[in-house]
């Protein structure tokens, strides 16, 4: 990569890989070069399980995207997900020496340090602690505290981990081919970065990023992330209980999702069918559309109620002025924003990548949201001042690990 | 329909009274048997066996037992089975001086200790001598007692399935799920003991009962009758409008039951539902209908119902089962699948008529009694060489009564199906794609498993 501000954002997902080559402008916006994908295989509810043959398709991704964007990719910032990934928010507390009472950089670093000091199990590392904000002498709210005066200094933190070795394994897939890993990030993290604008953000906002094997949510409030999570069921899930409940081959009950398939019941005539076409080892089959959409229904509810409970853990649904924002392959299912919006009792809305522009049909699939994110993600890192509020991701453990 | 029953039934099955008893043995097992007298069975003797004289002292129950005056010299057995069980071989007169006259017996025990894994196989046995019934109901030590004390009950566990009829075994480990962590421990013991209260005195109930469908030993040895297994038992009871869905929601809350979710594996399934005089028939109906939605197809469901004055408003179910993992085919040719499949499908089929139909009801008692006096009789020349029931020798004199009753119903597809069927029901619920990926378990579910599925919603 000559050029300094193109930066490459690679997400290894359950049903495809996607390899998105970005452009950092220097008025700050994100132009998209290229986006190379291939199917994946070898990658179950988000994890790889097959090594070799998951290395095959990153790799054909990484030329695909090579060829569109005619760029030489090096390095990449890679998305994880899985459902060994936890998150929880920890609070940061400095004392300010007794002779002195202006809050320095160092302070600032001694008080990320100090939130992260907490016991997450052992073979845990940490992949992510985003600030939300800082707190001088109980001053609530306060966003940059290099400068104030104050002698108690707080910070709280949001704080994502993971199995280790689980995240490594992403890594050195990537490391194989061979590229450099700039940053692993949370996949859900990235899609927020392009899905929200900033207002939403501070507004309150859920994103679900409803991808091939996971489920990803990232929540908002007053521009910091409260809650994240990733839930390992997707759109393979679906798949599957339609292959399961219809009777018809995982191949045919993909396509009759995709084509055919709603999550909202009623709403077809008593009685109607879907014609599945004979073709080579398939004998033609009829099925009956409310038992389709019964089924996918089912099973997205079932996913959403669950999510609902983790995030009633904690009281911030109640704060989410902007509403949800459903993303990922699986938001294309029709219905399923209602379908979302009834559970949660809040507007949800589909979304897709909107702070990039470039090659537009690949910034409007929601399916590009994370590899988007990713870029986006690698931007405010390679940018010196963020923008007001965005929250920094600090250094990970994770660098020099391997 | 209830008076129709009456004349057929109701005079002779009150005359009946089965004469139990039930016999602790050891710290645990006095623990359980002062629940249980506490909690209120008056048609049960009860006898407390232990070798700690001070733990008897302070028993309430009305006949006490001390093990081994001169081994263990009125101390406990010091976590030592061999103590336990010379012990109890000092005090052998005394101990079938206390189980005579009973024609069944419960026998209660921690496993893993001195007196519950030394005595308790040992008065097992002697009960079994005593050509009673012998249904234990044990526990097995919590994980964190140590290697030593799980063999140690393991290897008693295995001396009691020899000798009891049934073995009922709570695994002290599930039993830790039944109270909220924050509980404290005497709670999360009383929790265990009340389980175990629960249990015996449903199954006291369930054979005392004179019911209107009723249920035998011979049921109950089928639901019961698996070797090392995890029995899966579940009572609930409900006076509120809607009874029926709650009393079954509750029975099936049980931790052993794990939300009913164990049934589906299970072969024999014995339901009893028992009410006061307003208990409707549709009610029942109610209750079944959602019970055989936690049952796979395959599954035997004994059925009974007792109606019963003091019930009053309230109506209890009491659903019990039993999980092995080394079920076989074997099982298959034991004698409680044919007796009680005689006794169930009469049963079945009348409920799902919904009329009464009295040739069918008359040919119930029969096969009932036939069964009831075969058992015992069978069991006693068995007995004395200590040979479990399950194992063929016993089978035989049965074997005949079931090809009658294949006869006499034809080839029918319910005494085909079973016999093929039931091995399959130990595969796991498949998970398609995910077959070798992590499973993802949340809240207790299998998330790879269809939802459709999961929530037994019938998709075409």
């Amino acid at each position: 990569m000559a050029n300094n501000n193109l930066m490459v954002g690679l997400e290894i997902g359950t049903s495809k890989i996607c390899v998105v080559v970005g452009e950092s402008r220097p008025d700050g916006t994100l132009k998209i070069l290229g986006v190379g994908q291939a199917p994946s295989r070898g990658v179950r509810k988000g994890e790889i399980v097959d090594f070799e043959t998951a290395m095959k398709c990153v790799h054909e991704a990484v030329v695909d995207a090579e060829q569109k964007s005619d760029v030489m990719i090096k390095s990449v910032y890679v998305a994880v997900a899985g459902s060994h990934l936890q998150s929880f928010n920890n609070r940061g507390c400095v004392m300010l020496p007794e002779d002195r009472d202006e809050i320095d950089e160092q302070d600032v670093e001694d008080v990320k340090i100090n939130a992260r000091e907490v016991s997450i199990p052992a073979q845990n590392a940490f992949l992510h602690s985003v600030i939300q904000h800082y707190q001088v002498d109980g001053q609530q709210g306060v966003l940059n505290p290099a400068g104030m005066l104050g002698q108690k200094l707080e910070a709280d933190f949001h704080i994502i981990h993971g199995v280790r070795t689980r995240i490594q394994n992403t890594i050195r897939c990537v490391k194989e081919l061979p590229l450099d890993v700039e940053d692993v990030v949370f996949s859900g993290l990235a899609s927020a970065q392009v899905v929200l604008t900033q207002h939403e953000k501070d507004l309150g906002a859920l994103v679900i990023d409803i991808g091939g094997g996971t489920t990803d949510y990232v929540l908002y409030s007053e521009g910091a992330v409260r809650q994240s999570g990733c839930l390992a069921v997707g759109g393979d899930h679906i798949t599957n209980d339609i292959s399961m409940g219809l009777r018809i081959p995982m191949a045919r009950a993909e396509k009759i999702k995709t084509e055919e398939g709603s999550c909202v019941l009623g709403n077809c005539l008593p009685g109607e069918m879907i014609l599945l076409k004979d073709d080579s080892g398939f004998a033609g089959k009829e099925i009956e559309r409310e038992t389709l959409n019964t089924i996918i229904h089912l099973r997205l509810r079932e996913a959403f109620e669950l999510l609902k409970r983790r995030l009633e853990e904690e009281s911030y649904l109640g704060y989410l002025g902007a509403g949800i924002f459903i993303t990922g392959g699986c938001s294309l299912l029709s219905g399923i924003d209602h379908l979302a919006a009834d559970i949660f009792e809040i507007p949800a809305n589909l979304t897709h990548a909107q702070a990039a522009w470039g090659v537009t049909s690949a910034v409007e699939n929601p399916q590009f949201s994370t590899a988007i994110g990713l870029v986006k993600f690698a931007q405010v890192m390679h940018t010196d001042r963020p923008p007001r509020g965005f929250s920094r991701i600090l250094g990970k453990l994770f660098s020099g690990k391997r | 329909m209830i008076q129709l029953n009456k004349n057929y039934s109701l005079p002779e099955r009150l005359a009946e009274f089965i004469p139990i008893k039930i016999v602790s043995v050891g710290g645990a097992g006095l623990n359980a048997l002062d629940r249980i007298v506490l909690d209120g069975l008056e048609t049960a003797d009860v006898v407390a066996i232990n070798t700690d004289v001070h733990s008897l002292t302070s028993s309430v129950a009305t006949r006490k037992v001390q093990l081994g005056r001169s081994v263990s010299r009125g101390l406990g057995a010091g976590g030592d089975p061999d103590v336990g069980y010379q012990a109890a071989l000092e005090s052998a007169d005394e101990i079938r001086e206390a189980l005579a006259d009973a024609r069944v017996i419960f026998i209660c025990a921690g496993l893993g200790g001195g007196t519950g894994s030394g005595a308790a196989p040992y008065i097992a046995q002697a009960a079994r001598e005593a050509g009673a019934l012998v249904i234990a109901f044990v526990t097995l030590p919590f994980g964190f007692e140590g290697k030593r004390r799980n063999a140690q009950a393991r290897e008693a566990l295995a001396r009691f399935s020899e000798f009891a009829h049934a073995v009922v075994c709570f695994e002290n480990d599930r039993m830790g799920d039944l109270t909220s962590p924050q509980a404290g421990i005497h709670q999360a013991f009383a929790m265990a003991d009340m389980t175990i209260s629960q249990s015996v005195r449903a199954i006291v109930n369930l054979i005392q009962r004179p019911g209107l469908i009723r249920i035998g030993f011979d049921d109950l040895l089928a639901a019961l009758r698996t070797r090392n297994s995890r029995c899966v038992f579940g009572y609930g009871e409900s006076d509120s409008d809607n009874r029926a869905h709650e009393a079954l929601t509750q029975a099936l809350k049980n931790p052993l039951m794990d939300r009913g979710r164990m049934l589906a594996d299970a072969i024999h399934v014995l339901v009893q539902v028992a009410g006061g005089p307003g208990m409707t028939l549709s009610e029942v109906e109610i209750l079944m209908q959602e019970l055989g939605r936690h049952v796979s197809d395959q599954t035997q469901i004994l059925f009974g119902t007792v109606v019963d004055a003091r019930l009053g408003d309230r109506l209890s179910v009491t659903i019990i089962s039993s999980l092995s993992a080394e079920e076989d085919a074997s099982l298959l040719q034991t004698p409680p699948a044919p007796s009680s499949a005689s006794a169930e499908s009469p049963v079945r089929e009348r409920y799902q008529a919904a009329t009464p139909e009295p040739e069918i009801r008359t040919e119930e008692p029969i096969v009932e009694v036939t069964t009831l006096e075969e058992t015992i009789p069978v069991e006693e020349p068995v007995a004395t060489e200590a040979a479990p029931v399950a194992t063929p020798p016993s089978t035989e004199p049965h074997v005949i009564p079931t090809v009658a009753w294949k006869e006499e119903k034809g080839p029918g597809e319910k005494s085909a199906t079973p016999a093929k069927q039931e091995v399959l029901q130990f595969e796991p619920v498949t998970r398609g794609r995910f077959e070798k990926s992590e499973p993802t378990i949340i809240e207790g579910e299998d998330l790879d498993v269809p939802t459709y599925l999961r929530k037994h919603i019938k998709v075409k």
